[in-house]
């Protein structure tokens, strides 16, 4: 293989943080998480006063009075401004969402094993009195209501669990940043316009479009009224400051608020503070997570170059400015039900920026910037943004060993896409050519092309795997519910061989697939009927044109994605019963089951685990048995899906499919929580496989297996994401020779095995083990829990203890 | 007879590598970490942290097997099927080490990570025990290897008959050799070894102008002086075919070994020794003109 040039110019290391950074780093860090109630208490007011109106229109309203009456500040030293909520790190509430929980949870709220938030007596009082008013009228309620008995039984049993999506909404998505810096929001309102001035007002569809762009012009309307306050906010600050230099900061802030409140932006720190408001305006919209930044080193690129040229701006100064953006995404939080956060670990809103990949000329798009953003994020170590750098063949071996470097800093980033799977896939799917070289990570590592892709490109509802195939053994049995969902096809007892098992398989889930597909239409028609989002659906390419919302059909591209998970436990169920139940007649249908029944306890049982465990092959060690017993089942889920369509379907997307995906976030977790014991030789209720990492502690033989057992799995069909997190000890990445080793098998990995995606964790044990002791000491330890990386002594004793778990490579 | 592959090693020759260990070391170096590699028979492995008292292995044994107080004892002398126990334990927490293998089964295993040994300019490296003091079938491998065209190195104390290297020219593309003293006998009260052999082989490695990289295991109370390391740098200095070496740091990760296999350990006394130690030793060798590492 030729060995890459190097990239020419090495952009040199910025390491040195400002004092000023340093300070508003600290504060965020230190500012405890806390309730604020102002959102909740300005679309409860408009709700109620506004009851006839068409529910856009109502939340075109409460958007404008929040924007305008909630609390704003300019923080110290700040360069890029505005805030989420009445104080940092505050998160507000979002009734229209769910309230239920609120009142159940709200004495409990700072007591919670992981994830705590602080709230005042004051608050509860307030927010009981919303609860009271939403009761009954929330999207959670709505979209339950949708749903047959049969759906709610099968959600309330675990074995689909949608809850996140009903209670905090969409998201998932990158808007269209390079039309908003070109046109500015001004713009937008001239396109509002002349698209409302031809809305024909004698059919109900013209009725309906008059209402959208209505509420889009009032929505960005009140977005520019927003960022005056700043101005306005910035003005009066500088009247008062004493110190000379921080007044001219101070009025440079007035300066590009008063400009960007409409105009497209003229430099660089004006791009990048538009950028800003745009994602933060677009979490107090909606409640959902996952807003992505999408590529930021090439849409701020033009910005940035001709600063340079005219001296505008130095590099030191550019990420200084990035550094103050990371800290502010840190600064917006988000409260969700305890059911919701346990899939969700350490309270991340996986704001994803993503560098690197191609230009649509397939040129490395490597630049400055991509090396600027790599290197203020290793600097702040902070979980935001969620940092993903999109690989492809021809990517330089020196931006690589950069990303190493800020790897090795211990906060699991950056994340690499692989470019060499994604791009090709997406254009059979039918994306444009130019779009599919444009595409970006979104939250974890999912990924959809920015501005133009609907909602959740992955994140609609968890399946769990290991469930049906229990399930599958007992003849359709849920012996976790008592419920007989779908009948099987016979008894495990009863099963001649393996081809008996697999058909019982697909029996099941065939079924569970699509019952995953209808829980999710009754939640997307729920979140379309009642808490469309305006903004948002402005900012993606073609609602305006077309005058609907990005749920109603309004986005050029529409593909979408569960989670499955329990992916690694399903292949080494198979294949210790295929070797050691049919082939090997080493142990009796029966004997298995009585062992999975007594949760491997007593002497029989406990050896009957034993052989599950040591005697069968486990997928990660690149074993052909077992891997492609995994392809196998797996192919079912996938080939089931193709029958579905998403509730966009003949309403102008292209797609309108569902894709297979893996990046289950840390519901790994709660998702064994539920499982009994299973035939892989697992404990019931302890945690099953994350994402499509193996199993931990199974994977033994290093690295290069992994990859290859990872790259067996019908990637180019898991467009939802291939999630594989592999944990490094320091020690094996100690020296330059290491790390080039290291990025050679990345390189193996993506180029010739085309791999889907890789994270890396580079935390000792005893690190971990010393912070779960100690957690005072390691406030800042930030470790990769899945596609995202989260503050390790938020996260509950248990997650803890499923990270320490996973395998360790010495390389 | 192979105990152990391990894929993707990155510090025993370039790039990414599969190492095969083969049992059998003609040396019995008082610190050795890899007991289990020492005879060419098979060993009984046996870990007490997981062993569950099942008891299969005692029905098997008894009565060279048995529970006393202190848990399980083995008597390894009275076993004479070893092979018979290897599928025994449930929990492995007895396990048979050594495994005979085919050329052709270990080619599969080794070319599962072919392409990495490809993007990285890696391979396979042979270690032990003493992989060059194996029977002929050693030979044999390396053809496979060579005509799959995979990089191969050697790692190798030297302690062999000049037949058994010469039987492997051709087919190695590095050795790597371990270089534990200059002196005669230290060398023969620590390792039981005859360091005339290991010289007069390294000499004619050297004329015959194979690539050699020397490894020095850096063992406290053997050869952690200076003055000793000197002697084996400036050696190593003066073969012309020797442009690269390595400073092994002795560690105790091998001392739990000797219990599971029931041995002494005569290190066990020992401190492992920290890479800043070394510092000495690699400013000398690279002013003796080599390229000198800490690990591989």
């Amino acid at each position: 293989m030729p060995k890459l040039e190097d990239k020419m110019i090495e952009i040199k290391e910025s390491k040195k943080i400002s004092k000023r950074i340093h300070t508003l780093r600290e504060k965020v860090l230190r500012a405890k998480p806390s309730v604020c109630t102002e959102r909740a208490k300005f679309y409860t007011s408009v709700y109620k006063e506004h009851e006839d109106k068409p529910v856009i229109i109502r939340r075109a309203f409460a958007l404008q009075k929040t924007l305008k009456e909630m609390t704003i500040f300019i923080d110290d030293g700040e360069l890029i401004v505005g805030n989420h909520s009445s104080q940092l790190r505050a998160a507000p509430i979002f009734p229209e969402y769910a309230v239920d929980w609120l009142p159940e949870e709200m004495d409990d709220l700072d007591k919670r094993p992981g994830d705590a938030f602080f709230i005042t007596e004051q608050h509860k009082q307030e927010l009981l009195e919303i609860a009271d008013w939403w009761k009954g009228k929330v999207l959670y309620d709505k979209g339950r209501a949708l749903m047959t008995q049969e759906l709610r039984d099968i959600h309330d049993t675990a074995i689909i669990k949608a809850t996140g999506n009903l209670t905090s909404g969409d998201a998932h998505i990158a808007v269209d940043f390079i039309k908003i810096l070109e046109t500015g929001l001004s713009g937008y309102l001239e396109e509002i316009k002349s698209y409302a001035g031809e809305v024909k007002g004698y059919n109900q569809e013209g009725i309906r479009k008059a209402q959208f762009y209505d509420a889009l012009t009032i929505g960005i309307q009140s977005m520019s009224a927003f960022i005056k306050r700043y101005a306005d906010q910035a003005k009066y600050l500088a009247k008062q400051e004493q110190d000379p230099g921080r007044t001219r900061e101070l009025e440079t802030i007035a300066d590009n608020c008063t400009h960007i409140s409409e105009k497209p932006p003229v430099n660089f720190h004006q791009a990048l503070q538009l950028t800003f408001f745009i994602q933060l305006v677009l979490q107090i919209e909606s409640n959902g997570h996952s807003v992505s930044l999408g590529r930021m080193d090439q849409y701020l690129y033009p910005f940035y170059k001709q600063d340079i040229l005219t001296g505008n701006i130095t590099d030191d100064q550019a990420v200084e400015l990035f550094e103050n953006t990371w800290i502010k995404l840190l600064s917006i939080n988000k409260i969700r039900p305890w059911a919701h956060t346990r899939f969700s670990a350490g309270g991340p809103l996986y704001q994803n920026v993503t560098i690197g990949g191609q230009t649509t000329e397939g040129m490395d798009a490597v630049n400055d910037l991509s090396y600027l953003i790599l290197d203020s994020v290793g600097n702040m170590k902070l979980t935001q943004p969620n940092l993903s750098v999109r690989f492809h063949k021809n990517i330089s071996d020196a931006f690589l060993m950069r990303c190493l470097k800020v790897i090795t800093k211990g906060f699991g980033m950056p994340a690499f896409n692989n470019d060499e799977i994604v791009i090709p896939e997406l254009i059979k799917l039918g994306v444009e050519k130019e779009d599919a070289y444009n595409y970006s990570a979104i939250g974890c590592i999912e990924i959809a092309v920015p501005g133009k892709w609907g909602y959740r490109c992955t994140g609609m509802s968890f399946l769990n795997l290991m469930r049906v195939f229990l399930a599958a053994l007992y003849d359709g049995l849920d012996t976790r519910s008592g419920k007989t969902f779908h009948k099987g096809i016979g008894h495990f007892n009863n099963f001649n061989s393996y081809e008996d098992l697999f058909k019982a398989w697909k029996h099941q889930i065939k079924y569970y697939t699509r019952k995953t597909v209808e829980i999710d239409t009754a939640v997307d028609t729920a979140l379309e009927e009642n808490v469309p989002d305006i903004l948002c659906s402005a900012f993606v390419d073609s609602c305006i044109e077309r005058g609907k919302t990005i749920k109603e059909g309004g986005s050029k591209y529409d593909f979408i994605s569960g989670l499955q998970v329990g992916i690694a436990n399903l292949g080494n169920s198979l294949a210790a019963i295929k070797k050691l139940v049919f082939e090997e007649e080493k142990l009796s249908k029966e004997d298995l089951l009585e062992a999975i029944e007594n949760d491997f306890t007593g002497e029989k049982a406990e050896r009957i685990q034993q052989m599950l465990l040591n005697f069968a092959p486990k997928y990660g060690n690149d074993n052909d048995y077992v891997d492609q017993l995994l392809v196998d089942a797996y192919m079912e889920f996938i080939n089931e899906l193709r029958h579905y369509h998403t509730t966009r379907h003949g309403k102008g997307p292209i797609g309108c499919q569902y894709y297979a995906g893996t990046s289950s976030i840390s519901a790994n977790v709660p998702s064994g929580s539920v499982v009994p014991a299973t035939p892989d030789g697992r404990k019931a209720f302890t945690p099953v496989a994350e994402g499509s990492s193996p199993t931990s502690g199974t994977d033994t033989k290093g690295p290069t297996a992994v990859f290859k057992s990872v790259s067996k799995l019908p990637t180019d069909r898991i467009m939802g994401g291939v999630l594989l997190n592999q944990k490094l000890s320091p020690a094996s990445i100690r020296n330059d020779s290491d790390k080039k080793k290291l990025i050679s098998i990345i390189r193996t990995f993506f180029a010739d095995l085309k791999g889907w995606h890789i994270q890396y964790n580079i935390v000792s044990r005893e690190t971990l083990l010393a912070a779960q002791e100690d957690p005072e000491k390691y406030r800042d330890l930030i470790v990769r829990v899945a596609g995202y990386s989260a503050f390790f002594t938020t996260l509950s004793p248990d997650t803890q203890n499923d990270i320490i778990a996973r395998t360790e490579h010495f390389l | 007879m192979i105990f152990n592959i391990q894929r993707y090693s990155i510090h025993d020759g370039e790039g990414i590598r599969t190492i095969v260990f083969f049992k059998g070391c003609p040396l019995r170096c008082k610190w050795c970490s890899n007991p289990e590699s020492q005879t060419y028979g098979l060993s009984l492995m046996y870990d007490h942290r997981i062993c569950k008292n099942f008891g299969d292995c005692i029905q098997k044994g008894k009565p060279a097997i048995k529970f006393t107080n202190e848990g399980l004892s083995i008597d390894r002398a009275n076993i004479k099927n070893k092979e018979e126990f290897r599928d025994i334990c449930l929990s492995k927490a007895l396990t048979v080490i050594g495994e005979d293998l085919s050329a052709v089964e270990l080619l599969k295993e080794i070319e599962k990570d072919k392409l990495f040994y490809q993007q990285s300019g890696g391979g396979v490296t042979l270690s032990g025990g003493e992989p060059l003091s194996q029977n002929g079938s050693v030979t044999y491998f390396l053809d496979e290897l060579k005509k799959n065209k995979i990089h191969t190195s050697v790692e190798t104390t030297l302690h062999v008959t000049w037949n058994q290297i010469k039987r492997c020219l051709g087919r190695i593309d590095c050795f790597l050799v371990d270089l534990k003293h200059t002196e005669k006998s230290k060398f023969r009260d620590y390792t039981e070894g005859d360091l005339e052999l290991v010289m007069t082989n390294l000499k004619k490695l050297n004329e015959l102008r194979e690539h050699i990289i020397i490894r020095i295991p850096v063992i406290p109370g053997f050869n952690h002086t200076l003055e000793e390391m000197k002697g084996i740098i400036n050696l190593s200095a003066s073969l012309q075919s020797v442009d690269e070496i390595h400073f092994i740091p002795y560690h105790t990760l091998g001392s739990e070994k000797y219990k599971m296999l029931g041995m002494d350990y005569p290190y066990s006394n020992h401190k492992a020794i920290s890479d800043t130690e070394l510092t000495p030793y690699l400013e000398f060798a690279k002013l003796k003109g080599l390229n000198a590492k800490i690990g591989g």
